[in-house]
């Protein structure tokens, strides 16, 4: 990968989580990645990690990250799946910041809304003053970019169900693509734009 | 002709060597230049042993895995097996951190790379002598010049399959021949940088890339799938060595690859002559090879490393470092980026991932800077990337963020700038005193700060990269320029480099050691100085041209 740009703005981007993540053994990573495959395989999901209870808080979390609407959302993609699984194999050192943050995350919600401990017991705009309270938090930054991974990472890792997640920013999955492959690289277009030197 | 089919497959091991038998050559390092090498040898006759640290990976393994392939670098060379420190400045102490990042497999970085393969231009040979030098910086002139490499770069193109078209530019380096191939189909990013080269005056230009446009020698013309920067070719369309150079080798009958094998030395006799070198197997035995002469191509970071490890009573400083030079002038080319949205669909994640160039900067002298550098507009990012890259302004989550994704994701091009680095006698590779990878050999430890001049220089190009997207219509832009860290290094250059004088350089105008009649190495360490920032192609053309002069020196008994 001959180019530092991009690596750089990863890892400011993707904070604790991901430098981490980039940094996994090669051979565990190897089998934790065919362990991961695998795991897709089965027809119901299972839960490896997190209890029902946790990935119900997790499940309510990544929908606020990204909501469902007209179109799917994290919810809908299986982004607490994708979590999961990553939490059990490939990212498991991240354990801890996921299990602290969820354990705090029921004092986050009390502190907001008097006599509840559960993000996923509130409504979608409480959920949203919780989350705001700790959006400067590590947890918030590793729940981000696990949500983002999960959305737009293969279904084959347990999130981006039926691409949805690739769907929702128009990338087509293929093999193969065919020019012009979009606006600006239609000859017409270019040629308005560049006039006699198209 | 090898079939694509084999050629995905990989080729196996090849003939079999007796490791008690002296072979003609171990070539350490299958990548640009260890792939090419060895083709190059056998090609003249010469019996070698390929000796790489990383397996092979074929068709099987490439798949448009984001999460494997860039986000937990599937191919690359990464902790617990392989470990590297850094430190900003030599009196301080260095600490975990890994700095150079390559990919750990047959092709080396050539089998994932972006395949940007400019020439370079007869300035980066002598911009000493031509321009003068900085204070705090060791800049020399090449003891070769452009036209003496050009027959090799015209060798290479012709070899692997590049794509391009030459005479365009004015300001390129003399051409003896067209590329083989067309330019790969232009895409919305490639058209949006000739719009904003048209605005500011300058010229945009077909890219030249070592990815096949058209079925080449056996193997698949591009299919546009758009996972190219940082992914393996599941077509083999893109021109690395484990698709071209490596095959062929093993197919001339006179090569065997050994895989997932470390070098952990290289042994020398009393005369000061290399005898062969001791690597761990892939079950970690230690295995000792014969051979007349040693090619080291492990690139900048690895093979200073091999060359300290290899120290002796009479190579006291390491192998081949009696001037000192080695793991010097450690180099990665500047890289600065800015993203742009524009008004319609770009969809540049379809196609190759450049298509025009602008080096319309590549010489800024007369700007008050010293060297300079090149422009490409290009996709931004596959999916996860794209989406953990959106403009810093603005909601980063929940229904806003949602828009922003789905608006932003294929109506973004990034601007990259490419530029030339200052070689720093501070900043380089050794070993650190305490650090020791899986294999017990001591770490990589890199000592890495940027000269003050580039970093003037690289706030230029940020400046100059936004420009061209604004040129380009962009609505708005963002990103931001490169600081004194660069926090990775991806090309690895300098750190053994050429020279005339022994006292000065490591090797010379045909990398031979000064030192060691029968150790040659080549690779990006053979670089004085840093090109503007696609350095595969001149590392490809020296291993082909070191290749030719070694090879005939060594059918006449002169090594």
């Amino acid at each position: 990968m001959p180019d530092s740009f991009s690596r750089r703005e990863f890892v400011a981007a993707a904070g604790s989580l991901g430098a981490i993540w980039l940094l996994a053994d090669a051979t565990e990573r190897g089998e934790a990645v065919d362990h991961a495959a695998h795991q897709v395989t089965q027809a119901q999901p299972a839960l490896s990690v997190l209890t029902p209870e946790q990935a119900a808080e997790v499940e309510a979390f990544a929908s606020r990250i990204i909501p469902t609407d007209e179109t799917p959302g994290a919810r809908e993609a299986g982004v607490v799946y994708f979590i999961d699984r990553g939490l059990a194999t490939w990212a498991k050192d991240q354990q801890p910041i996921f299990m602290e943050g969820l354990t705090k995350l029921s004092a986050d919600v009390g502190a907001k809304v008097r006599g509840q401990t559960r993000l996923s017991g509130l409504t979608p705009a409480q959920q949203d003053d919780v989350l705001r309270s700790i959006e400067q938090t590590p947890f918030f930054g590793a729940m981000r970019f696990a949500t983002l991974a999960g959305m737009f990472s293969l279904p084959s890792y347990g999130g981006n169900r039926d691409f949805a997640g690739w769907k929702l920013v128009g990338q087509e999955s293929a093999m193969e693509f065919k020019a012009p492959f979009g606006w600006y690289d239609q000859p017409a277009n270019r040629r308005a734009l560049l006039g006699g030197d198209a | 002709m090898i079939p694509l089919k084999s050629r995905l497959a990989g080729q196996g091991q090849g003939r079999r060597f007796d490791t008690n038998d002296a072979v003609d050559f171990v070539v350490i390092g299958s990548g640009t230049a260890g792939g090419s090498v060895a083709r190059e040898l056998t090609r003249l006759g010469h019996n070698v042993v390929l000796i790489e640290q990383g397996k092979t990976y074929t068709r099987a393994d490439f798949q448009h895995d984001e999460l494997a392939i860039v986000l937990n670098n599937q191919y690359a060379n990464t902790p617990p097996a392989h470990i590297q420190t850094w430190r900003k400045t030599p009196d301080a102490k260095a600490k975990p951190r890994h700095y150079l990042l390559y990919a750990n497999a047959v092709g080396g970085s050539s089998m994932h790379y972006a395949a940007n393969y400019w020439r370079f231009r007869p300035i980066d040979f002598n911009e000493f002598s031509l321009k003068g030098g900085v204070p705090g910086a060791a800049m020399a002139d090449w003891p070769i010049t452009y036209d003496e490499l050009e027959p090799y770069y015209t060798a290479v193109e012709w070899a692997i399959g590049v794509s391009g078209r030459g005479g365009v530019d004015p300001d390129e380096g003399r051409r003896s021949r067209q590329y083989p191939l067309p330019p790969l189909d232009l895409t919305g990013p490639g058209v949006l940088l000739e719009i904003a080269a048209k605005k500011l005056g300058w010229r945009a230009l077909p890219a030249p890339m070592a990815i096949a446009s058209r079925p080449y020698k056996g193997r698949e013309g591009c299919h546009n799938c758009g996972f190219c920067w940082n992914f393996p070719c599941e077509w083999g369309a893109k021109s690395g060595t484990n698709f071209t150079m490596v095959p062929e080798a093993l197919a001339s009958g006179r090569c065997e690859l050994r895989t997932e094998c470390k070098v952990r030395m290289v042994e020398t006799d009393d005369r000061g002559r290399v005898t062969g070198v001791v690597y761990f197997d892939r079950d970690r035995r230690e295995v000792r090879q014969r051979a007349r002469a040693v090619f080291l191509c492990a690139n900048g970071g690895e093979t200073p490393r091999l060359l300290f490890m290899s120290k002796s009573s009479r190579f006291p400083d390491g192998l081949a470092n009696s001037s000192g030079m080695v793991g010097k002038h450690l180099m990665f080319n500047g890289n600065t980026g800015a993203a742009g949205e524009f008004a319609h669909e770009v969809n540049g994640y379809k196609g190759a991932p450049v298509t025009r160039i602008v080096l319309d900067t590549y010489d800024l002298h007369d700007k008050g800077h010293y060297g300079g550098g090149g422009f490409d507009f290009r996709y931004p990012f596959p999916p996860v990337l794209s989406a953990l890259n959106m403009p810093p302004e603005g909601p980063q989550w929940g229904s806003a963020f949602k828009q922003t994704l789905r608006r932003l994701h294929t109506r973004i091009s990034h601007c990259w700038g490419h530029t030339s680095q200052l070689p720093v006698a501070t900043n380089a590779v050794d070993l650190d005193p305490e650090a020791t990878d899986s294999w017990g050999l001591p770490a990589i430890r890199v000592t890495y700060k940027e000269h003050e001049a580039d970093l003037r220089m690289y706030q230029y190009m940020f400046d100059r990269g936004v420009d061209l997207l604004k040129a380009a219509g962009a609505l708005r832009t963002w990103g931001e320029p490169p600081g004194d860290d660069p926090g990775v290094g991806v090309h690895l250059l300098g750190t053994c480099r050429m020279g005339n004088d022994p006292g000065e350089s490591v090797v010379d105008k045909f990398h031979r050691a000064h030192d060691v009649p029968n150790l040659f190495i080549c690779d990006g360490s053979s670089f004085v100085t840093s090109g503007r920032g696609q350095p595969t192609m001149t590392i490809m053309a020296l291993a082909f041209r070191a290749a030719e002069h070694i090879g005939r020196f060594a059918r006449r008994g002169e090594i």
